[in-house]
């Protein structure tokens, strides 16, 4: 069973109107090197046809904050905060009751179109299953033709024909367009794509937002966007929501955060990305080192250590977020020093340097290395040589 | 008939006209894997054409991008190119010397000239092996520096591409992604090459590292003076380090120019699309942008549509040709040529389109 603590009783909906509303959710894993903080604390709301982009780098906690919220994760993942749908709870709802809301309430959509879908049925019958699922009333007959029209919708020529095909029979494209066809079946009022197009070609990637954007317009479902591409955010969502080490680092509507980010990371973050648009040749800003450790993150401001903008305050406590304008907000104690028309290029240096080891992969690497190697500090000479 | 049946004009591209030789010459290049059947006696039934006919001029000093989608058979013309998969038929001329039709041990001294950066630092380097032992190695191998001159050297080495040389008795584990692809380059150039081949050097690595990759393979270029074959698939890190584009499909490079010319007048209606389905992280841009969206997925290569390959998926076909036109382009190979865009791009219909 997954572990939890509620913070509250189930109260009555929070009267905002949100569909979903996620409040100072964390997720802990125990591993062998200590407990992971995987996500800590990270809220957001969404209303009807609200698309909310979540970015971040890998290991930013971007997708586990989406398992956590669908019941996911596996029972020894330690969940905390809450998550609720239409004012209902959902944290610490049994696996019969979620089945009721996984699906029809929310839906999801995975990543890999490869390993979602069960490669021994037709695809036919993986639509009509999750139709029958939560419509007992529906026949057979009716699902299987509602299969089809679902099929039609998101573009799969010879729906017809096509639904009693298997999975290993479809491209990539295709097998990512039957998986939203499925993720539509029930008209949700969330869908939750979970980097949806990262394993597709920029071409099918194309095609795929195209029948996402049919998918939201068809159901007039909230969108969760899960993405690393801070390109597809650009284009497709409202507001967005920046993580960093397991934290929302900065969120609010997708021009503010793009045009006036106001913290450092998502400013090193844009800097850092070549663009396609640009016919001068600017040098990229990388952000120098490596994101912290996960399972000792550091006292103050997790990304102080990479931070240019650090001082020594930042290592006191971890920044909250804080509104910087309105329904736009920074987890960064310096925001003011980003305000109005700056650069990356203006506190990032375009280095082509990367010196230091990074504490997480050392701390990884420690009970499988000769200590000899492992436990020298970074700064002894090298003997070898 | 394919594609090498044709004399593929203007694959040199025209744009050097200042006497400069180039130091890499394909031509022609073609790498076919059979599919063998599945019978007691595995006969082969078939053919994937990879690469088919690919010609390109690569010259000292010069970064020429070689970009495409999954399957374009981008990788495996650098791996023909290097003779680390040897090619069906065609020719790779490096300093005027053929490398098509040498023995492993007499390209073996080649190789100290042209090296390879692979893709996944996490597969590319043997996790047994310290830092120092994997760039130490290519060296060792070929006996050009040993004792302190070696020890001396591999510092260096690690130093310039980014790296602490007192890291060098740690294991690739104790390294992020973006530092172990540093050793990969590390090794790559411890032979001091005159052309490097970057097979998708950065694709594994998160943007924020991926940044400060690019920036040491822009330095390293600027001082070494490398040539780089950058094989990519995303084209906004290929405009951003690449003089030269050559855009591939299926085998074939379909387009090629200089990079401003590219993004300026993309003239083969894939890389038109290829272009415009590419998200730019801008929001105002991005919502005013018309998409080109081309249907379905690229077919096989093993059975590749007659006449253009891309004619199945080509909006330009679908939408604008009309039939006798269109037949043009299921009987007849479109050349790599200049149809009066400017650069050469194998459509029988280019014409250059603004994109950006």
């Amino acid at each position: 069973m997954t572990t939890l603590t509620k913070p509250s009783a189930e109260s009555a909906s929070s009267g905002s109107g949100a569909l979903l509303e996620v409040t100072d959710l964390s997720v802990q894993f125990p591993t062998e090197d200590g407990l992971v903080h995987a996500v800590r604390g990270v809220s957001y709301s969404l209303r009807a046809g609200d698309v909310l982009g979540i970015v971040g780098e890998s290991g930013s906690g971007k997708s586990v904050t989406s398992l956590a919220i669908m019941g996911l994760l596996p029972a020894s993942a330690k969940v905390t905060g809450s998550v609720k749908f239409r004012g209902r709870e959902l944290l610490g709802l049994g696996d019969k009751e979620f089945s009721r809301i996984r699906g029809k309430g929310i839906a999801m959509v995975f990543q890999d179109p490869m390993t979602s879908l069960d490669p021994v049925y037709r695809v036919g019958y993986q639509i009509s299953e999750t139709v029958r699922r939560h419509d007992k009333n529906a026949s057979a007959k009716a699902a299987r033709a509602r299969a089809a029209d679902l099929l039609e919708l998101v573009g799969i020529p010879n729906a017809k024909d096509r639904a009693d095909n298997y999975p290993h029979e479809f491209s990539g494209g295709m097998r990512q367009r039957v998986v939203i066809a499925i993720a539509m079946a029930n008209q949700p009022d969330v869908i939750i794509a979970d980097e949806p197009t990262t394993a597709l070609d920029v071409t099918v990637q194309a095609q795929i937002l195209e029948v996402l954007n049919t998918a939201m317009q068809e159901t007039g479902a909230a969108t969760v966007l899960i993405t690393h591409d801070l390109g597809v955010v650009a284009g497709m969502a409202d507001r967005v929501l920046v993580m960093y080490a397991g934290r929302a680092v900065e969120k609010g509507p997708v021009d503010g955060v793009y045009y006036t980010p106001r913290m450092p990371y998502t400013l090193g973050l844009l800097g850092s990305l070549p663009r396609l648009d640009d016919a001068e040749k600017t040098k990229l800003t990388p952000i120098k080192g490596s994101p912290p450790s996960m399972v000792n993150p550091p006292p103050g401001c997790p990304f102080g250590p990479r931070c240019p903008l650090h001082i020594d305050k930042c290592d006191e406590r971890e920044p909250d977020l804080v509104e910087v304008e309105p329904g736009h907000e920074a987890a960064c104690i310096r925001n003011e020093k980003l305000e109005g028309d700056v650069e990356a290029a203006d506190f990032f240096e375009a280095d082509a340097t990367d010196l230091t080891l990074a504490e997480a992969v050392v701390a990884d690497a420690l009970p499988s290395m000769d200590g000899a190697s492992a436990v020298q500090p970074a700064t002894t000479p090298d003997e070898r040589a | 008939m394919t594609a090498t049946d044709v004399e593929r004009e203007g694959a040199g591209d025209g744009q050097r006209a200042d006497g400069v030789e180039p130091i890499l010459v394909v031509r022609d290049l073609i790498k076919h894997f059979p599919i063998k059947g599945g019978g007691l006696i595995r006969r082969t039934i078939g053919q994937v054409k990879a690469v088919d006919g690919v010609s390109l001029d690569l010259y000292p000093g010069e970064i020429l991008g070689l970009v495409g989608e999954s399957g374009c058979g981008k990788s495996t013309t650098g791996r023909a190119i290097m003779h680390l998969q040897p090619a069906t038929s065609g020719s790779v001329v490096f300093q005027g010397r053929e490398l098509t039709k040498l023995s492993r041990g007499k390209m073996r001294p080649l190789r100290r000239d042209i090296q390879i950066v692979f893709q996944d630092p996490y597969a590319s380097l043997n996790p047994r092996l310290p830092v120092y032992d994997i760039v130490a190695e290519p060296l060792i191998i070929h006996k050009l520096a040993r004792g302190e001159e070696l020890r001396t050297r591999v510092r260096a080495l690690l130093e310039l591409v980014g790296l602490n040389p007192e890291h060098a008795n740690r294991f690739p584990n104790e390294f992020s992604g973006g530092q172990r692809q540093r050793i990969g380059i590390a090794r790559a150039l411890a032979l001091e090459p005159k052309v490097l081949v970057l097979d998708e050097p950065v694709s594994a690595l998160d943007v924020s590292i991926q940044a400060g990759v690019i920036n040491l393979l822009e330095d390293l270029r600027e001082r070494l003076g490398l040539a780089y074959l950058f094989i990519a698939h995303d084209l906004s890190v290929v405009r951003h380090i690449s003089d030269r584009i050559a855009v591939m499909y299926l085998g074939w490079i379909i387009e090629i120019a200089t990079t401003d010319e590219l993004f300026a007048r993309p003239s083969h209606p894939y890389t038109q699309a290829l272009l415009s389905a590419i998200p730019i992280p801008d929001p105002r841009r991005e919502r005013a942008r018309q998409r080109i969206i081309i249907t379905g997925d690229v077919p096989s290569p093993a059975n590749p549509p007659s006449g253009c390959r891309f004619r199945t998926r080509c909006q330009k076909f679908r939408d604008v040709l009309s039939e006798s036109q269109q037949q043009k382009c299921i009987d007849e190979i479109p050349l790599l040529e200049d149809r009066g865009t400017g650069h050469p791009a194998a459509c029988h219909y280019a014409e250059a389109l603004k994109i950006l």
